[in-house]
Parts: structure tokens; sequence; C-alpha cells
């Protein structure tokens, strides 16, 4: 690629070494000796002109774009904007010195103003040739020479730079720090005490290792990632729905992380978990977790009532572009939804063939179906296949007896999809016995035919199902779904002739899943009938909407104040069974019966033993019933069993993740508005600008699994130099490329390029391993440094771009609480789980308010498992900047305020924890307050006291004991004093800083 | 992700004058900045200190120093109040679909033209009809500017409320009170700088309406509320406020030995500051809100004494509001009490459902104004009416209306106002604007004009871009400046 073999070297130039950038050219000592258009110019371009002379064409002025060679350097009337090799004669550096006002660029309006440093680096560019490049982080990583680690890599910087680095962190201080990275919570005692006492040179590394290898571990980096996913368990908005199952995605996350599943493995699972040929399953239950990751998509927030559900569509689409491609990507896709990008090579056209991958797919409730399920229904199944061959060889023998004539009757043949005036449309017709292009999904079609399956109430055999769809094959109160294709809702009404009981009739519109009043309440349809009856919707207001047909085994809960409205329950008995369904102006909703076929019985019942029977065959059979040529069956014993069996079935958890759909192309939308498209549909592909050579997909449906492999590709150049940059990010407080979510234009740059190209190549060396990159970064001597900062490094390093010394930085929200709680000895350590409601203060209030209050406490849990719901997010974790969750944050706020303070001093939560250890303590048989607060500071710093912090703890417990009138043993068994103490424990800043 | 505030928050004047003294180098700044840093208004005056809300001044000549935002809640009928309708009362009971093209709206169920249930007086000096449903802020009509041409972009609740409070009708962005602050500091270190006085009625969409989105949370709006602990964690637990002092001293001894051993930390040390900051804080919030010091007949103004509860609550906020305005506080946010017809959304019994809302607000804001001016305050202090829509001119069922984001009024008043004027028109249905439209981000540059901010250099990079409060669009409304 253009321009790659010169990128590690200008960076060298740039960042390396530090001398060769202040002092080489003789006229302007800042310059450096060789100009490069990515260290250099591009920064410059991007932030003061793209946004009139870059990629977007829809804002260019005067026709002149800087965003590439060909348009700087084009012949223009009033001479070329850059002339290589003679800024003199360039227009550009002409304009940006014009001494009148109106005239300098940039021109007023857009308030920027190029410095004269900036000015003489393009200069001096244009002098040398004016040579443009690939944006950096588009050119895939190169291997550095040689074999050089993490700390060869700074170490050469920080050495060039004259730089002493700190010395090696107390043993005290690395374990804290190396425990709150890894798992987000503070080491014990114990583990402090037998580090301290590790003299073998591999201690370090051992503790390192049990960390990764602990359970915390992966809910601290499971936190993590939910930064970046928007994650929520609730959709906002005026009543706060709950996203049903979002905590599975949760669960999901952590077992991810502490199974060390690869990272492509996981993207793959993330955007196309759904659809892996080798789903991954559960080492435990054996479930499909890969399908969980699909969850993501549904994090976002959710409307009840959007008066127009294509804008609607159209923003949580827009929506999860965002997400998904900051996530995986470091793009920020989202800004070409109206414009092409103003600063990356990200144009529209890029942006709508996501959207059209995104349309595709549908939102659906997922079971987690665990081998115990699975093992039941295969009895079922089983149990069915006994039943239907005892019943067959009955009928086998009675055939013997009875006439052995053909059979004939009425059956459907496939109708016209369309009548000659227009007036209707088949939708879909299942009497002839096939899907009609219908997508059937989940366990209730599994493998299972349409039709042939006995009819039983009561314990009494009827006859066979034939002409229906049916969840019902295996057995009532297996969750599953059928779905119509996509089509445009041209029609009055649409009806559809189904049955069922518990269980949803759905039309979905524009992919809007919400369907509640006041608007959409009558496109949910509850089926509820034993017998075929139309069902029909007035689709009038929507006409020229797309629209499918969902029929759900199962119903959703309307109830409109309580915490779990809108969450699909599948019943014991929920199933459905649909004939046929048309969309049509009058009020005829019929469809003829039609053509005589014929069937020899004998054959027949053959067939249906092997659940091969044709639809004729069925009838044949049917007929035979019927007209009393073949017995019912008594079968009350084989029924009873079943129904024994059923009983046994374990529940079966909801989520709601993503299912294909088919396939839907978008065209683009004129300045982002649905309503004014703007040629033809763009087709499904990757982006352009880091797979030029992209051809559109070759798919059977969305495009999600082409677009995930894509991006785990090993010749992309940004999945792994972003994910690796996001581990080191939270090792240090600080990515490599510290915009660690924008990889583009408009981000920061590299502060060591080479070390971030060898992390990306060495994790996909290790098989995507995140643990292995961790372990590597959490080793290097830089990790291990005191944050004690070298002499001089305010002159020469002030930022600590070099890692001289370990970041001080504040720990997060989650962190923070967490380790009061461990610290307080309150800690509960149970995993996994629905979330524990929040605790609800009197300031917390709003419309979907949850319907239970929470404990103030959260039950000890890890701060993960507390639920958060967007109208109702829990004040502690925002004011300590945990993201409001509605686009990805893998950098999160580091703000210092006094409502901060106020919290970590008058918060009752707090208090109470102080309490609680200071109740901990006093029955805890230290001999005197020195052996006592030695304990305490082990607990919560991983040290010991200081002599002088044991003097002034000493002085504040004669003071206390003095103001309580209490004596030296009294003083031991004072809960109040000691939690007082503790509080104060807790407000050190210490104790919320990792240093 | 980078932004102008790294100069405020993260580095300090000393880090920052290094920096540049010994020449680091462009690139690397700009790497590790944003580049758009140094071009930004607000960044060039910002580093003083660690403390984002330190005062800062705006770059334009500001008329006011404060804003008080009474919210009204669910969408008050334009055709009701501000903007009169003759017609709808000469074709009360005809098909609108006869008369005009409809929309859609959100409950879908249109009814006929409706006329207003009350008459209109003509008030003042400027004569600008008010209906009966504001006796009193009626009188103070020649303080008012009444904009009848304002238009939202959503006719649901959530999306417009976000809209109203954030400039985008979606979660997550930075409200208008944040953004001031971010922009100017706050005048006051012992207040919050954005105060939400809640009513009642935490609006839909949540306290995310008064949320900092991707700001630092140090901008975000402070829930006040009627009652013992107006303010969360603002009531000391110890049982003695002597104890406190004594823990706050020992914790700031302790603290002292950590900056020891790990050497300078401005991280720390302004938390250890904040810690004095808090202390103040939690003085300074009780004598706020004990209004005993306040007279009879500043309660009366306000209608404290009403029989109506709610307008007590009303009066309640109105008063807190003005000593906020005394304190300093730079955007004070009224929300509405719960009266017991679900906010102004009248979707039915119009008529009963407006009164019991115009009740509970109409005498709290005239005496508002009224102890603004008397005080000297209302020269500073901009006030502001608004919901987040208006309202159909058509029936919704029979006696209610359904939401309509084409057409509603709102109307400033105070600093840089020029009272007893009316702006823009609609139809003669009130049903869409016919001139002057004015958008949610024309009030936001309005506001941040008037505050000394040009809404165009008020911004923070996020996502890559610049973002503003007015998002690509606003202008100031001159028509209603003095």
């Amino acid at each position: 690629m253009e321009g790659s073999l010169a990128y590690h070297r200008i960076a060298c130039i740039v960042f390396g070494l530090g001398v060769s950038l202040l002092g080489c050219s003789k006229s302007d000592p800042t310059l450096p000796d060789q100009v490069d258009f990515n260290y250099h110019i591009r920064p410059i371009l991007s932030n003061s002109c793209y946004v009139c002379h870059g990629p977007d064409i829809s804002t260019r002025e005067a026709d002149l774009r800087l965003d590439t060679y060909a348009g700087a350097t084009a012949k223009r009337p009033g001479g070329r904007a850059i002339v290589p090799g003679n800024a003199k004669r360039s227009i550009l550096i002409h304009r940006v010195q014009e001494d009148d006002p109106e005239q300098r660029m940039p021109p007023p309006q857009i308030n920027k103003v190029l410095t004269e440093h900036e000015i003489a680096l393009i200069s001096k560019w244009i002098d040398q040739g004016a040579q443009y490049k690939t944006h950096w982080a588009l050119i895939p990583p190169q291997k550095s020479e040689g074999p050089r680690s993490i700390d060869d890599l700074l170490q050469e910087r920080i050495a060039a730079k004259g730089i002493t680095p700190a010395n090696p962190a107390s043993r005290a201080s690395l374990i804290r720090r190396a425990s709150y990275v890894l798992t987000g919570l503070p080491p014990s005692p114990d583990a402090v005490q037998a580090f301290e006492q590790d003299e073998s040179p591999n201690a370090y590394a051992r503790v390192v290792d049990s960390l990764l290898a602990s359970a915390a571990y992966g809910e601290r980096w499971a936190r993590h990632w939910m930064d970046l996913v928007r994650y929520s368990e609730s959709k906002g908005h005026e009543f706060d729905f709950t996203i049903q199952g979002a905590w599975q995605y949760r669960d999901y996350l952590i077992r991810a992380f502490n199974e060390d599943v690869p990272y492509n493995q996981f993207v793959l699972e993330h955007l196309a978990g759904d659809v892996l040929e080798q789903p991954r399953r559960n080492p435990d239950d054996g479930f499909n977790e890969s399908v969980i990751g699909t969850a993501y998509f549904a994090l976002g927030e959710g409307k009840h009532s959007p008066v127009d559900t294509r804008i609607d569509e159209a923003d949580r689409i827009d929506n999860i572009i965002d997400v998904t491609t900051k996530t995986f990507q470091g793009l920020t896709v989202a800004c070409a939804r109206c414009h092409d990008h103003k600063f990356d090579p990200i144009p529209t056209r890029d942006y709508y063939s996501l959207y059209g991958i995104v349309e595709s797919a549908r939102f659906t409730p997922v079971p987690i179906l665990s081998d115990d399920y699975l093992e039941v229904v295969g009895d079922l199944v089983d149990l069915n296949q006994t039943l239907r061959s005892d019943i067959a060889s009955r009928w086998q023998s009675s055939l013997g007896t009875t006439l052995a004539v053909p059979a004939s009757r009425v059956i459907p043949r496939p109708p016209a999809t369309q009548d000659t005036t227009g007036a209707r449309e088949v939708l879909g017709d299942f009497r002839s016995g096939t899907l009609s292009g219908w997508i059937a999904d989940g366990i209730a079609f599994d493998n299972a035919p349409l039709y042939g399956t006995p009819l039983i109430e009561e314990e009494h055999f009827l006859r066979l199902t034939e002409g229906v769809a049916s969840s019902r094959q295996i057995s009532e109160g297996l969750p599953g779904a059928l779905r119509s294709p996509t089509f445009t809702l041209g029609h009055d009404s649409i009806t559809v002739m189904a049955k069922g009981y518990k269980s949803a009739l759905r039309l979905v519109i524009d992919n809007f899943q919400l369907i509640r009043a006041p608007i959409h309440g009558a496109l949910d349809q509850e089926l509820s009938s034993d017998t075929l009856t139309p069902h029909r919707f007035d689709v009038s207001l929507w006409k020229g909407h797309k629209a499918y047909l969902e029929l759900l085994a199962g119903t959703y809960n309307k109830n409109r104040f309580v915490t779990d409205q809108h969450m699909l329950i599948v019943h014991d008995s929920s199933y459905f069974e649909i004939a046929y369904a048309l969309a049509h102006n009058d009020a005829g909703f019929d469809l003829p019966r039609q053509e005589r076929s014929e069937a020899a019985l004998e054959p027949a019942i053959r067939a249906w033993a092997a659940e091969k029977a044709s639809i004729a065959q069925i009838a044949a059979i049917n007929q035979a019933l019927e007209s009393g040529e073949f017995q019912h069956p008594q079968i009350h014993e084989p029924i009873r069993r079943k129904q024994q069996i059923k009983q046994l079935l374990p529940p079966a958890e909801l989520f709601i993740g993503m299912t294909e759909g088919d396939r839907v192309t978008s065209a683009v939308f004129g300045r982002g508005n649905h309503k004014t498209p703007d040629g033809e549909p763009v087709p499904h592909r990757f982006l352009t600008a880091l797979d030029s050579t992209s051809t559109p997909f070759i798919e059977t449906s969305s495009g999600r699994l082409e677009f995930a492999q894509a991006i785990v590709k090993p010749s992309n150049p940004l999945t792994a130099r972003v994910m690796v940059n996001r581990l080191w990010h939270h090792a240090f407080g600080r990515g490599i490329v510290e915009t660690v979510d924008n990889f583009g234009a408009q981000g920061s740059l590299p502060t060591h390029p080479e070390l971030l190209d060898d992390l990306a190549l060495r994790f996909v060396e290790s098989g995507w391993s995140v643990k292995s990159i961790l372990r590597e970064i959490l080793l290097s001597d830089a990790f291990q440094r005191s944050s004690e900062p070298p002499a001089g490094i305010l002159e020469l390093d002030p930022s600590n771009l070099l890692l001289s010394h370990y970041p001080v930085r504040r720990l997060e929200a989650e962190a923070i609480r967490d380790g009061i709680l461990a610290t307080s000895g309150q800690l509960n350590p149970t995993m996994y789980g629905p979330p524990v409601p929040i605790h609800l203060t009197e300031f917390m209030k709003g419309r979907g308010r949850p319907a239970v209050n929470g404990p103030l406490d959260g039950e000890g849990r890890r701060s993960l498992y507390i639920a958060i719901r967007r109208n109702f997010l829990s004040p502690m974790m925002l004011s300590f900047d945990m993201p409001i969750p509605f686009s990805t944050f893998g950098a999160r706020n580091s703000s210092n305020v006094p409502a901060q303070s106020l919290t970590m001093l008058n918060d009752i939560f707090i208090a109470e924890q102080a309490r609680h250890w200071g109740e901990l303590l006093i029955k805890q048989p230290h001999v005197d307050i020195k052996e006592r607060i030695e304990h305490i500071y082990l607990k919560a710093f991983a040290r010991l006291p200081e002599p002088d912090e044991l003097e002034e703890a000493q002085s504040f417990f004669n003071t206390e004991a003095e103001e309580l009138g209490l004596g030296p043993e009294d003083t031991m068994y004072s809960v109040d004093i000691w939690s007082a103490y503790c509080h104060v424990i807790f407000n050190q800043k210490e104790f919320i800083y990792l240093i | 992700m980078s932004g102008p505030h790294r100069l405020t928050c993260r580095m300090t004047r000393r880090e920052m004058l290094t920096m540049c003294r010994n020449g680091f180098g462009g690139v690397a700044l700009l790497g590790l900045m944003g580049s758009s840093a140094f071009g930004n208004m607000v960044a060039q005056v910002a580093p003083s200190g660690t403390n984002p809300l330190h005062p800062k001044p705006g770059g334009l000549i500001p008329k006011a120093r404060s804003i008080i935002f009474l919210y009204m809640d669910g969408g008050v009928s334009q055709v009701d109040s501000f903007d009169p309708k003759p017609r709808l009362a000469k074709e009360n009971g005809e098909n609108p679909y006869d008369k005009f093209s409809v929309d859609a709206t959100q409950f879908n169920s249109i009814g006929k033209i409706l006329q207003s249930p009350w008459d209109f007086q003509r008030y003042g000096e400027s004569g600008i009809e008010v209906s009966d449903l504001f006796p009193h802020v009626g009188q103070c009509v020649d303080d008012l500017a009444v904009v009848r041409s304002m238009v939202a972009d959503f006719p649901e609740h959530t999306n417009a409320n976000y809209f109203l409070h954030t400039g985008i009708g979606i979660q997550g962005r930075p409200s208008m009170g944040a953004w001031i602050n971010y922009g100017l500091g706050s005048e006051n270190q012992d207040l919050p700088g954005y105060v939400v006085l809640d009513g009642g009625l935490i609006p839909p969409g949540g306290l995310d309406n008064f949320n900092s989105g991707f700001l630092p949370a140090a901008y975000q709006g402070s829930i006040f509320r009627a009652g013992d602990m107006p303010l969360p964690n603002i009531e000391p637990q110890e049982p003695t406020s002597d104890l406190q002092r004594r823990k706050l001293n020992l914790m700031s001894r302790t603290d002292k030995h950590l900056l020891g051993r790990i050497g300078h930390s401005d991280h720390v040390e302004s938390a250890i500051t904040n810690y004095e900051l808090a202390y103040r804080m939690q003085a300074s919030v009780p004598e706020l809100t004990d209004l005993s010091g306040e007279s009879e007949a500043t309660r009366k103004l306000y209608g404290m004494d009403s029989p109506d509860p709610n307008t007590r609550i009303y009066a309640t906020e109105c008063l807190l509001a003005r000593r906020l305005v005394e304190r300093g506080v730079r955007f004070i946010e009224l929300t509405c009490p719960n009266v017991a017809a679900d906010r102004w959304d009248q979707h039915s019994n119009l008529k009963e459902g407006h009164e019991l809302n115009a009740h509970a607000v109409d005498q709290p804001i005239a005496g508002l104004i009224r102890d603004l001016k008397g005080r000297g305050l209302f020269e500073d202090t901009l006030v502001i009416w608004a919901g987040e829509f208006g309202r159909t001119p058509f029936a919704q069922g029979t006696n209610g209306r359904d939401h309509n984001p084409s057409a509603f009024s709102i109307w400033l008043a105070g600093a840089g106002i020029k009272g007893g004027t009316v702006y823009g028109a609609t139809d003669e249905y009130g049903y869409r604007v016919i001139d002057k439209e004015t958008t949610i981000h024309d009030l936001h540059a309005t506001m941040l004009y008037l505050l000394g901010l040009e809404h165009e250099y008020l911004t923070y990079r996020f996502s890559g871009r610049d973002i503003r409060l007015t998002d690509v669009g606003g202008r100031v409304i001159q028509g209603i400046l003095s």
C-alpha cells in the first residue's frame, strides 16, 4: 500500500528522536528534517481544511479538495493549490497567509487559525514534494526489525530523551495495581503477604497468572466491554421497557473473557453468532454460546410509539452502525449518514451498504437451550416417533382386512401469488405443505415436517394435522417463530388464517419491535382459538412501508407500568398454526380450496411413519379416519407419558438476539432523510477504505457473516490494533492511540506506532488471545514502575507519554464500589444471573420507575450485577463517570468534582459499609490499635502504615476515646470509633486512586 | 475521545506552560489533545487550574448572568394560551380534513376542530392577548417576548424532551445547562452550577434530560427536591459536625503523606481540594433552602399562601430560583408539580387538565418576574417559559388535543429581551407556522448569545467531531432582543 514503507521510519523521526524534531533545519529549528503527511500534515488539513475541502462533496467549496494529491495539485484558474516542490508558487500557502481576514484561509466562520509553525510545516512538506500517504491506521501493521519487547520499544524513546525511568514499584503497590487492573478488586491481605514473602524470581508472574485465572477477571473485562456496546437492561424513552435477557449477554461476556475465547471468534459471535456453522457450546450446560453475542445489537434505545417508524428504524440502525464500527474498527462510520465522512475515506454508500446489512437482520427472542432441555425435547421426539410407528402398524394391520382402494380428497394447489386485479396478494400459503418462503426459527421447528402430526385433544386422537405450518410438531410450549419474507404494504388489510393458544401474531413494520398502543397496538394480536380463524390487520396507515409477519410461540407481557413490560413469555400451552396469509383491499380473505389429488393408503402410512408423507398422503389418511376405514387409536398411555416428560422441560430463558431475515438493500438517503432516497439500492459489501478491492458480498441473506469475516480477516489493518490498544488503555489509563474509539484522521496519532503494530501482530499470532497480550503488558517493566515521576520529567515529558513512570489515576466507579465491599467484608461473590434491582432514592423518579426498589448495598454484589436501567442509572456510578449507555465509550471521562467528595463523605451506602467493617474489626483479636490499623492498611491499601500515619491514627483514637469517655481497652471494642476510622480510610485518596 | 476539556480538567496551567515552552511540538500536542483545542474559543480561555467549574468569560458581551428555565412538561396548547385563533370557534366541530392536510399524530385519533375553552384578554400597553388560563402572567405581558412560531422536530415526548434539553432527539447528549456551565463555569463554587428544582415531575426521558452526556460529570444538573434533604449526600452522617471535621483533618494529613510518596499529582491534589469545596457546600445548601428570612409580602407575591397545594409547590420553586440567581447559579430549571392531570399532556379533558396546571404555575411565575424586577435581578436574568411541543387545533377524541410539533408558543423575559413583543405567526388554526419559523436550535443560540457565548464556537470534541448544542443549526432570534 502506498506509503507503507516510510511509515515506521517517519514515526521514529517524529516520536523517537526528539532531537531530530527539535534541531535540524537552520531556518526553523522546530521543523523536522523530513515532513511526513501522516504525522505532520494530515492532522492540520483534517482539522482546519477538510470541512470544506475534504472527502465530502456536499460541502465542498470552490471545487477544491485537499485530501487527495490529484485534487490538491489540479490545475485551477488562479493556479494550483499545491505545486509539489514549490511552496512559493502554491496558492494554498498564499491563502493561509493573506493579510485580509476575508481572504485568509481558513475563513473566519470556521473558527480555526493556522499557526506559523503549521504553515511552516506545510511549506516544507510542499517543498519536499508534497507526498500524500494513506492514513497510517489503514496500512496493515508492520513487523518491527528484530524481536523487540514492549520494554525495548519504550526504553529506546525514554533513553533518547535522556530520562531515567522510575524505579520498580514496591511489591505492595504492584500487587494492588495488578489486582485492580485485572480483576477490579483489591488483593486480599493474604495474597499481599504471600507476595511480599515470595522470593522466587517469578513471584510476580505467578501473581499475574493467578489474577488472570480468577473468576473476577472476567467480571472486570466484561464491564470494560459493556462500555463499548452501550450496555443497558432497559430501552429508555418514556417507559423504560426492559430489554429481555440483556443480562444473559453480560454473563456471556464474563464467561468469554474468563475462557479467553479467541477475539476473532468473539467478534464473529457478536456480528453473526446466529449463523455460525459450528457455534460454540457452553462446556457445562451445552447451550449455544455464540448466538448470545448477537444480543449487543439489541442493547440500544427503544421507543414505544414512534409516529414515523422509518425514522425510528433509521435511528436504531444508525446507533448500531455507530457502536459496531467504533467498537470493532475504531472508525466513526455513523458520520457518513447524511454526507460523505468529512475526514475519513468513508462515503455515504459505505454507510448505506452497512445499513442494508443491519436492515436485513431481524430481532428475535432467542431461547437458551441447555443439554438438559434438548434431552427432554429428544425424548419427546422419540416418543412421538414411537407413537407414530405404533399407530402406523395398527393401521397397516387393519388395512389387510379393509379395502385397499385409493382414497381421494381435495387438497390445495399452490396459488398464484397475485390475482390479476391486484386486489389481493398471497403472502404465504402453507396448505400445500411447504414453508412458502417463510423462515422458521427455533426448536419448535427443528427438523420437523409441517404437517402430519397426530392432533390430540383431551387425550383423544382426532386426526393428522394438515394444511398448516405448526409450532407443535414436537409439543406445545416449545419456543419458535415463523416469519414471512419482507414485503411492501400495498393493500388496506392483511388477513392471516391462523389458530393457536397463548401465542402472538405480529405485523412488524420497518423492523419496529416494541409494538404497543396507542398507535401500533393492533399490530400484535394474541392467538386464542383452536380453529383456524381469520385475523385481520388494518394497515392502511402504513402503505408503502416494508413489513413482515411474525408468529411467535408465547405472548408479550403488556402491563404498562411494571418493570417486566414487553417480555415474551412462552407458556406451557403456547403454540400456533397458520394456513395462509394475504394482503387485500376488499373484505374477501378466503383462498379457494383446490384440486383433487389421490394417494394410495398403504404407501401413505409407510411414508407417514417415516415422516415423509406428502400432503396428499396425509389427506388420504385423514379421509380414511373420517370415513371410519381406520380406527382412532387408543393412545392414552403414551399421551400421558408425553405430558410427564414435558413437565421435565427446564425453563428456557429468552434474550433478544438476531436472526436472519431476507436480503434488504437500502439506497443512500439524501441528507440522511429516508424520504429522499438517492439512486439505486447499495449492495452489501465491506468498507471500501479497508478493502478497496472488495466486491459486493455474495450472500444468501443479511451479509452479517460476510461483514464479520471481513473484520477478522488478518489483513484488516484495524481489528487487532484497536483491540490491543484497548487493553493497553486499561493497563495504563491511556491508549497508545489515545482516542481509543477513533483511529481516523480526527483521532490522535499513536505515541508508539511500532509497539502498537508489534502487539497487534503478536495478538493475531497468539490466536487472538486477550490474556496473552495482557500478560505481556502486565509483565513489562513499564507496568511495574513506581508512579513517582523521575527528576526533570515536567520539562522532558510532562504528560508522561513515554511512560517513564506509572501514571496515577482514579479508579472507575465500579472498582471504587466493589473495592469498598471487598474491604468491608461485605462483597457477595455470587456470579451471574438476573440483575439486582437498582436502589431508588427519592431523587430517582419518573415514568418507568422500577416496581421493585433494590437494596441499598445491592446485596453486596459486584457493580456489574446491579440493574442498569437507562432512565434510572445509579447516581454514584454516574458521579464517578460511568458512561450513559448511548454510544461506544472506550475511554471514560475521569472527572474530579466535589459531588464525588460528597458521595464518599455522606452517602449512606459508604457510611453503612464503614459500619459493617467496624463491626467486623472489633470482633477480631488484635492486641492493640497498632496491630488493627496494620490489618486495615493491608486490606485497604495492600501495605503497612508508615510510622507517622500510625501516629496520626493513634492520636485520632485518643481524641475520639476522650470524646466518648472511653478507656484504651474500651476503644478496641467501640464500633463507633472504628467505623468512623474506616470511613476515613474509604475517604483517603489512596483508596480510590491506582498508584 | 479527546476534547478541549483536557485543558481544563487534566492539565494544570503549569503543565500547559511547560509543554508550550519546551516545544514538545505541535504534533505531539495535536496527538494529545485533539487538534481543535487551540482553535477553540473555550479552550483558549479555560486553563485556570483543575476546577472545571471555574468561571470563564464567554467571548461576547453578556446580557444575562443566569437563566431560569420554566419547563412546561407535556406540551402546553398554544391556541389555549398565547396564540388566540378565533377561527377555531367559528368552525368548532367541523372536520379538519376538510380544512387542511392533517399530519399523523401520536395517538392517531383525529377528532373535530376544537375551539378554545378559554377567552383571551388584551393586557398591558402592548395589548398582547393572553388566555384566561394565565391572569397573573397576563399582567406581566409587557415584560414578555412571546414567540408564536416555534417548531420542534419530534412528536413524541421523550425525543422532544431530549431535543429541547440537549439539541438532539436521542439520549446521551449534554443538556443545555451542562453546555452553559462548560462554556462559562460557575460564579458560585459552593453550589452546583446547574440546578434542577424538582416540583414533582421528572419529564419522560428521565434524568438524562439534565445530564452532562459526553461532557465531564462536573457539568450535570443537580436535582433539588423540596424537603429536609434537598440535594443527595448534602447532609453529614456524623452525629456531630465536630466529628466530621476531625475526620476531615485526619484525611487531609494522611493524604499529604500520599502526595509525599508519589510526588506531585494534579489529580490527587484537586481531589483533596474538592473535599474542602464539598464541606462548604454542606453549609451553603441548607442556607439556600432556608426560606425563613423571606418576608410575608414576598411569600404572598409568589402564592405560597395559596389554597392550591400545587401552587404552593411551584411558588417555592420560583422563590428558590430567585435565591439561586442571587447566588450566581448559572442555569436553573423548574419542573412542574404533579397535578392530577398528567402534566400538560391533555390527550383528553383539556379544560380540566390545563386549568389545574395553569393554576399551579401562573401566580408563582408572575411573582417571580415581579420579585426579580423589584430586586434589580431582572436585567441579569433570562426567564424562559417553554414546553417540548404544542398541541393540535383539532380534538383528540372529543375533548383533548394531541401532540403538535409544527407550531407552539413560548415566551422569554428579562436580560436582553424586548418586552411586549410578539414574534412570528401561525396559520388561522394555529396548526402550522407561517411566519418566522423558529427552532429549538434558534432558542438555544439565543440563550447562549445572551450569556455571551457564540453558539457556533461552543464545541466539544466527541467521536471525532466538534459537537455543538445547536448541532448544525441555530440563529439568534434577533427580533426579540432589546
